[in-house]
């Protein structure tokens, strides 16, 4: 018939003149971001971290600058945790080299910043440090014995002399510094 | 019910005049003021909602939302901030224009496009001139909105505003004469001219729009021509000829072109209301109501049409109207005298 494809889109318009619609108001409603986007900050689980720094040494950019305590019970904690977003790529790496999977993105995809300082982004929070110095007062009140060395019952002529493994300095900051 | 009729309105307010001046005659020339200044305001309330509520069906039927910032979330202030966005535009006079010409052209669009509301009946007894020979003179009047196009077009001294004006001619001719056909049949089947007569012989049968169905087609389709809107926007495409006679006008010249086309909008809803429609007739509610709510459901199947279908090829158009609705208006034409001939034989 003729016009008949007249008469189909005047129904698909009518459709979507009723029809939900697809604009989001964004300041006010921001768009929904899928599980797997990878953008925005770096968050990490600071309760879990072990401080084993291979979020860092995973970066290709070297875009994660860590500083590292070990504490009385000869536990490593993070002390700063800066992840330089103008050098990152958001290969997401540093999130799949996590060992205890305690690291992901917030999504947040507004970061744009007028400096390139302002992408120098501190990732621990102040509840972490507030925690960080929970945890060290509480292993400086309960330290762990020192290791001492054991000594071989019986000399077996095979094996090598073990190295003599050094005592940890006790709060003594380390810090792993991208190679420049 | 009966004192929310406009004719109770205007009743009113001449009572007030009379009260004032305390003279027939000159209440009657006051009264012809306030019934002008009646049709103005018709004119201009329109272009102000109805920019507004093209921009909301564009979007709706773009699955957008449309304004939603001047005004609270539903953006209800927009069209002022248009309007005052217009008016403070920089008046730009291209170089090489008519300078006359070019200046007036804005200004005689918008004469025809406001004189047609004096014809039209609004409600029972609201109309400002009921012309015996109502329909002739509307179609006389609205046919003088092709010549400020060519004027606008030509003085503008711009390749694309003299081929929209151009081809403006080339459509309002083409489509007025099968507009005319198609309106002959209601003519034919009421006897009459005037405006009020073919409402009332409406109200006495049915509308017309079950008895002349193909002349309310064509009546539709050509009104779409005239008023230049999509599919038959040739006259100011966008995309071919940046905006037609209108490609060398800013803000308050430009403006004044905006305004007289949604006067045309509205008014080719109001001419399909009134001609096809039952005019102000209907049931429980007062006249201006369903007279409002019949208008406005066309100026919405209008925009439907606008934001629907796309723009034909010039040479398409103007073969359609020539080929196929004149040729349709006229048997159309001939059938109705037929049938209006026997049907009044048998009475």
């Amino acid at each position: 018939m003729f016009g008949k494809g007249l008469i189909t889109g005047m129904r698909v318009t009518l459709k979507h003149f009723f029809g939900k619609k697809e604009t989001f108001c964004y300041p006010e409603e921001k768009l929904p971001m899928p599980e797997r986007f990878r953008g925005g900050h770096l968050v990490i689980d600071y309760k879990k971290c072990i401080a084993c720094q291979l979020c860092s040494m995973a970066c290709p950019n070297q875009a994660i600058e860590l500083k590292v305590v070990t504490d009385a019970q000869r536990k490593r904690h993070l002390t700063s945790y800066i992840h330089h977003m103008g050098r990152c790529m958001f290969c997401d790496l540093c999130i799949e080299n996590c060992a205890i999977h305690g690291l992901h993105w917030d999504q947040n995809y507004e970061i744009s910043a007028y400096t390139r300082d302002a992408f120098d982004y501190e990732v621990l929070t102040d509840d972490d440090r507030q925690y960080l110095k929970e945890v060290m007062e509480a292993a400086a009140a309960n330290p762990a014995p020192p290791i001492v060395p054991k000594k071989p019952a019986a000399p077996k002529p095979a094996e090598a002399p073990k190295p003599e493994p050094k005592k940890p300095e006790e709060n003594k900051e380390t810090e792993v510094k991208p190679n420049e | 019910m009966e004192n929310l009729t406009v004719g109770a309105a205007a009743e009113w307010i001449r009572s007030v005049i009379l009260l004032i001046l305390g003279n027939e005659l000159l209440t009657d020339v006051v009264m012809k003021f306030v019934g002008l200044g009646a049709c103005i305001g018709v004119i201009l309330t329109a272009a102000i909602v109805l920019t507004y509520a093209e921009r909301k069906v564009c979007a709706f039927m773009q699955v957008r939302l449309g304004p939603n910032r001047v005004g609270g979330r539903f953006g209800l202030l927009q069209p002022i901030a248009d309007m005052l966005k217009l008016m403070s535009k920089e008046d730009i006079i291209p170089d090489g224009c008519d300078r006359i010409v070019w200046a007036l052209s804005p200004m005689l669009l918008f004469v025809p496009s406001a004189l047609i509301y004096g014809l039209f009946p609004f409600d029972e007894g609201v109309v400002f001139a009921d012309v015996n020979v109502g329909v002739f003179l509307l179609l006389a009047i609205s046919s003088q909105s092709v010549l400020p196009f060519l004027m606008g077009g030509y003085a503008s001294n711009s390749k694309y505003a003299f081929i929209g004006g151009m081809r403006t001619v080339a459509q309002m001719l083409s489509y007025e004469a099968p507009m005319v056909f198609s309106l002959l049949g209601v003519v034919m089947i009421t006897g009459s001219m005037r405006m009020t007569d073919i409402v009332a012989a409406q109200a006495e049968n049915v509308w017309f729009v079950l008895l002349q169905p193909i002349a309310f087609i064509i009546f539709i389709i050509s009104a779409t021509a005239e008023t230049n809107r999509t599919p038959f926007d040739l006259v100011e495409d966008e995309s071919e000829i940046v905006a037609g006679p209108f490609a060398e006008y800013s803000g308050m010249r430009w403006a004044l072109f905006f305004l007289a086309e949604y006067a045309n909008l509205l008014s080719i809803s109001i001419l399909t209301t009134t001609f096809f429609l039952g005019g102000w007739h209907g049931p429980f509610l007062p006249g201006v109501f369903w007279f409002w709510m019949k208008v406005l459901f066309m100026v919405f199947v209008f925009m439907w049409f606008r934001w629907t279908f796309p723009r034909t090829r010039i040479d398409q158009m103007l073969s359609f109207s020539w080929k196929v609705l004149l040729p349709l208006a006229l048997v159309n034409m001939m059938f109705t005298g037929i049938g209006v001939y026997v049907w009044r034989s048998m009475m």
